[in-house]
């Protein structure tokens, strides 16, 4: 994930590329996101922040987090057990039971078995804007209130400010979308 | 003049070094142990610190000074969102505490932004209720020289922190400024030395000016005389706080007749002080100067 800040001094600019980093790996979202630019200008309290999406992962069906048992699954990947368990109790109801950490009882029959080993359990995709909306909102100074998006494909962009937006910051962030567009950010 | 240490060693000789800080005219401000090991806050006037160095020396324990012991600071930030909570807000107060001070923390409830940002009457009293106040802002510049304004409105000694390096601001330290992560590396650790030492500065200033205007009592004195009258419940810990110039008692509502009623010396205890009810925690006692109250004992 490459980050860069202008517009806020040596100072600032080296803090804000420290919190985009720190931000969006606390929230999982470091291999999600290609690239933040980020424009600050404290002098008219604007700040416009562009982010880039990139790869995202495939859906994590049941097999790929647990092995299949008689009669139980083994789960190798904790991260996602309460969707699991979430997806189990929603479908079986009592015939699931969680006997450990990692080892769910599951009385149903085989053929039910093999269709649930290729559930979605999660799809990253589904919530991703929601959690990169959620980062920038984590990014950008608090008082910074009033937001206003400008939509292009593939990317996040958002102007913020204490000030109702004015035309030339939207305009002067379009601009700036269009050169990131055509350059490598 | 009373000088305030920490103690912390093992139980050996313990009890002896606490009757020896009772016997040279001292008091116990804080005490814990821990199975083996103790921890102890004294206070003792600054004349005996041989005999006090003596004794800790031949018990094994260390003697650390405590430079802003008997003060209670107020760390206030624009708000308690993430952007400001935990780091470096507690980061601060941690460090303060270290130096022995008592620490609150405040979130402005309209401290956010630079145009926008406020600060309300109760919220200026609440931080006027304490020894000095450091307010933790942000990190631009632009923000820092028009949010220095609200903090002029406060009464007490403050210091403002902040990000950018260079502000044209008083009693302002900067390369703080907004954080994600615990303040632990050198230079960051080095950043709160010096926040602690301006504030200390502006708390020894505020001391001189009570040395020269003597109150009618010491804080300390008071404290020791409230823990008899008024003793703590059970797992309650700070019912009495120090402050320069008084102290923050936490009584129960139908106490507040028995806590004027306290005698200190020959006096009553509302003869000697300003009792006012905090607008945050338990009542403020401000002790008035000897000139005004005449001689108490």
């Amino acid at each position: 994930m490459e980050v860069k800040v202008e517009g806020g001094g040596e100072f600032c600019d080296a803090s804000y590329e420290k919190i985009c980093m720190s931000t969006l790996r606390d929230i999982s979202l470091e291999s999600n996101i290609d690239s933040v630019y980020m424009n600050c200008n404290a002098a008219e309290h604007v700040f416009i922040i562009s982010v880039k999406i990139g790869r995202v992962q495939s859906p994590i069906t049941v097999s790929d987090m647990t092995i299949r048992g008689d009669e139980r699954l083994t789960v190798t990947t904790e991260t996602y057990v309460p969707k699991l368990l979430d997806l189990l109790w929603d479908r079986y109801g009592e015939k699931v039971e969680q006997i450990s950490r990692l080892e769910i009882a599951l009385k149903i029959g085989d053929d039910e078995m093999q269709k649930l080993m290729s559930q979605v359990v999660y799809d990253p995709r589904v919530d991703l804007n929601t959690r990169i909306l959620d980062g920038i909102d984590r990014i950008l100074p608090e008082g910074a209130r009033v937001r206003q998006p400008i939509h292009s494909s593939g990317r996040i962009t958002i102007i913020a400010s204490e000030n109702p937006i004015k035309e030339e910051w939207k305009e002067k962030a379009k601009a700036m979308l269009s050169k990131m567009t055509k350059g490598d950010l | 003049m009373y000088k305030i240490m920490m103690f912390t060693g093992g139980v050996y000789k313990f009890s002896e070094l606490k009757e020896r800080v009772h016997d040279i005219g001292g008091f116990i401000l804080q005490e814990m142990v821990m199975q083996t090991e103790t921890m102890m806050h004294l206070a003792f006037p600054e004349e005996e610190e041989r005999i006090i160095r003596d004794k800790a020396k031949e018990t094994g324990g260390k003697l650390k000074e405590l430079p802003l012991a008997g003060a209670e600071i107020m760390v206030v930030v624009p708000s308690l969102g993430k952007h400001h909570a935990v780091d470096p807000m507690c980061d601060i107060a941690e460090f303060l505490r270290r130096k022995g001070a008592i620490t609150n923390m405040m979130g402005l409830a309209r401290g956010v932004g630079k145009r926008i940002a406020q600060i309300t009457a109760r919220e200026k009293e609440i931080i006027e209720e304490c020894d000095a106040a450091v307010f933790v802002f942000g990190d631009f510049k632009e923000c820092l020289e028009v949010k220095s304004k609200i903090c002029e409105a406060v009464d007490v000694p403050y210091i403002i922190t902040g990000g950018e390096p260079e502000v044209n601001i008083e009693h302002y330290v900067g390369n703080i400024g907004r954080k994600t992560a615990r303040m632990r590396h050198k230079e960051e650790i080095d950043m709160l030395e010096l926040l602690t030492e301006k504030i200390e500065l502006l708390i020894n200033d505020r001391r001189r000016e009570l040395d020269e205007d003597p109150l009618a009592t010491s804080p300390l004195f008071m404290k020791e005389i409230l823990d008899l009258v008024l003793p703590p419940k059970a797992g309650e810990e700070f019912s009495t706080i120090m402050q320069l110039e008084g102290l923050r008692v936490k009584v129960e509502a139908g106490d507040e007749e028995k806590l004027k009623n306290i005698e200190i010396g020959k006096r009553k205890l509302s003869d000697i002080c300003e009792i006012k009810k905090s607008e945050y925690d338990g009542y403020i006692l401000k002790i008035l100067p000897e000139a005004v109250t005449g001689n108490v004992f």
